[in-house]
């Protein structure tokens, strides 16, 4: 999985953007690291007060809200998201630490047992799912109802995958904490407040919606790409265990080589150019992450993985105020994943590696998988 | 080894004795408001935002490329700004004094 040929050096290097059409929509995608970050930090330029135009192709076929924090700029974007920052602390509480290891553990267990694995749909998704449970401290049996949804909770061109499931269940969640609250992620919603009222249905159905969606395929892909990569490289667990203090670094290497949101739009208002660009007011630029996080200019030999790489100033989590909310989670539940198999795994056997291949009108990138299976050996 | 002291957003002055490896594991050990260090170390969040008091700059050194392209579009930085995890703890550091950004 190492050294994968970047589909955008060549343009990042010759004008640092590189434009692409998504649904008849040409969109420049701005390619470089500096370049992003300063695109990232101007929110009155670059705007997120566009509903369902934020991702890239556009969601309004796939959902009805307005995610929320993300959609919106500053001031209201500030009050939207203290709402729930809070709650996406928790992976930084000793008892949900202790409980993700003990998820972490015995889903590792449990692909040991087993003769042979696919790690997409019997791994890496029922891990995510799980997790989520504990971060959203709900009862962990509704993530086999989420397990049923697949890797992406949905997906635009996709008829199976509508979003409405997703919805109808929210809906439910939300009506039965609003009856009976707790503490869960649905209970804090419905008890929430934005400048002295609560929360309309709406907002919460908008929180909640990108809860689910922001931290779904992302997380999946890079747990899949740490099993595929220790699948390949037999010495790298050794190489952690020599050095206990080489884990965190390693795991901000896999978010920057996955880079799994290759990237993500932004609405310039007034329109204008951008690295040479003509945008009309109202079109959209996109923050290609996925570029940024292999710019030479700043990564040393950027297409190979270093597990020790430092510094690593990668953006696979975002920049500026719209960065990840589920990043503390992700940290825990990916380091946590990788010193339970330092742990508890000798090696691991690829059998099936079929990656996955985004393919747009001026770029292919190879991304994630379609298929892995693999053979988790125990450590002697 | 050296002491550090560490002024907080709110004007807690805290000071770590025997400080031992990056500026930021300090903070962090010593539970100091406002250095969260989110990425661990790894220069990548900039949550160790730190402003080096003016007598020790020259000592602490300036950052390097990488941290510098961080820095570059951080609310609050300037010619002082350093990320505590990317400064190593020696014994010419005894006394620094850094006080940590707000956000």
């Amino acid at each position: 999985m190492t050294d994968l040929p970047d589909p955008f050096r060549a343009h990042r290097q010759k004008s640092g953007v590189l434009v692409c059409p998504f649904q008849g929509e040409p969109i420049p995608m701005i390619l470089g690291y500096k370049e992003l970050r300063r695109a990232a930090k101007d929110w009155e330029t670059f705007s997120n007060d566009a509903p369902f135009r934020v991702p890239i192709p556009s969601e309004e076929t796939v959902r009805s809200v307005r995610q929320l924090p993300i959609e919106t700029d500053p001031p209201d974007h500030t009050e939207y998201r203290a709402i729930t920052e809070p709650f996406f602390k928790r992976p930084l509480l000793p008892d949900v630490i202790a409980r993700i290891q003990e998820l972490v553990g015995r889903m590792v267990e449990r692909a040991l047992e087993r003769d042979q694995i696919e790690v997409l749909s019997e791994f890496s998704l029922p891990l995510q799912a799980k997790a989520l449970t504990i971060l959203l401290d709900v009862p962990e049996s509704e993530a086999d109802i989420w397990v049923e949804w697949g890797v992406r909770v949905f997906s635009v061109g996709d008829a199976k995958a509508d979003g409405t499931y997703l919805e109808r269940y929210l809906a439910q969640r939300l009506d039965a904490a609003a009856a009976s609250p707790g503490a869960d992620f649905f209970s804090v919603l419905t008890q929430a407040e934005f400048r002295g009222r609560k929360l309309t249905r709406e907002e919460q159905m908008g929180f909640a919606n990108l809860a689910f969606a922001g931290g779904r395929h992302t997380v999946i892909h890079t747990v899949s790409t740490i099993i595929d990569y220790i699948a390949g490289h037999p010495e790298a667990l050794g190489f952690l265990r020599a050095d206990a203090k080489r884990i965190v670094p390693a795991v901000e290497e896999f978010v920057r080589i996955a880079s799994p949101l290759t990237h993500i739009g932004r609405v310039c208002s007034k329109g204008g150019e951008v690295l040479g660009q003509q945008v009309p007011p109202g079109g959209r630029v996109a923050l290609c992450w996925a570029s940024a996080n292999h710019d030479e200019t700043i990564f040393e030999d950027p297409d190979s993985v270093k597990l020790d790489r430092m510094p690593n100033p990668h953006i696979g989590f975002g920049s500026g105020i719209h960065s990840c909310m589920g990043a503390a989670h992700a940290r825990l539940l990916l380091r946590t994943l990788l010193a339970t198999l330092c742990e508890k795994v000798g090696r691991i056997e690829p059998l099936d590696v079929q990656r996955h291949i985004e393919k747009e009108a001026t770029y292919t990138r190879i991304t994630g998988y379609d298929r892995l299976v693999a053979h988790f050996a125990r450590r002697a | 080894m050296a002491t550090i002291t560490f002024i907080t957003p709110s004007g807690e002055s805290r000071t770590v004795e025997h400080a031992d490896g990056s500026l930021m594991e300090a903070a962090v050990q010593n539970g100091v408001e406002g250095i969260d260090a989110d990425c661990g170390g790894v220069c990548s969040c900039a949550t160790c935002h730190v402003h080096v008091d003016p007598e020790w700059t020259d000592r602490v050194g300036p950052p390097g490329p990488a941290e510098q392209a961080l820095l570059e579009l951080q609310d609050g930085a300037n010619e002082r700004s350093r990320l505590a995890c990317q400064v190593k703890i020696n014994e010419a550091l005894g006394g620094l004094i850094v006080r940590v950004a707000p956000r």
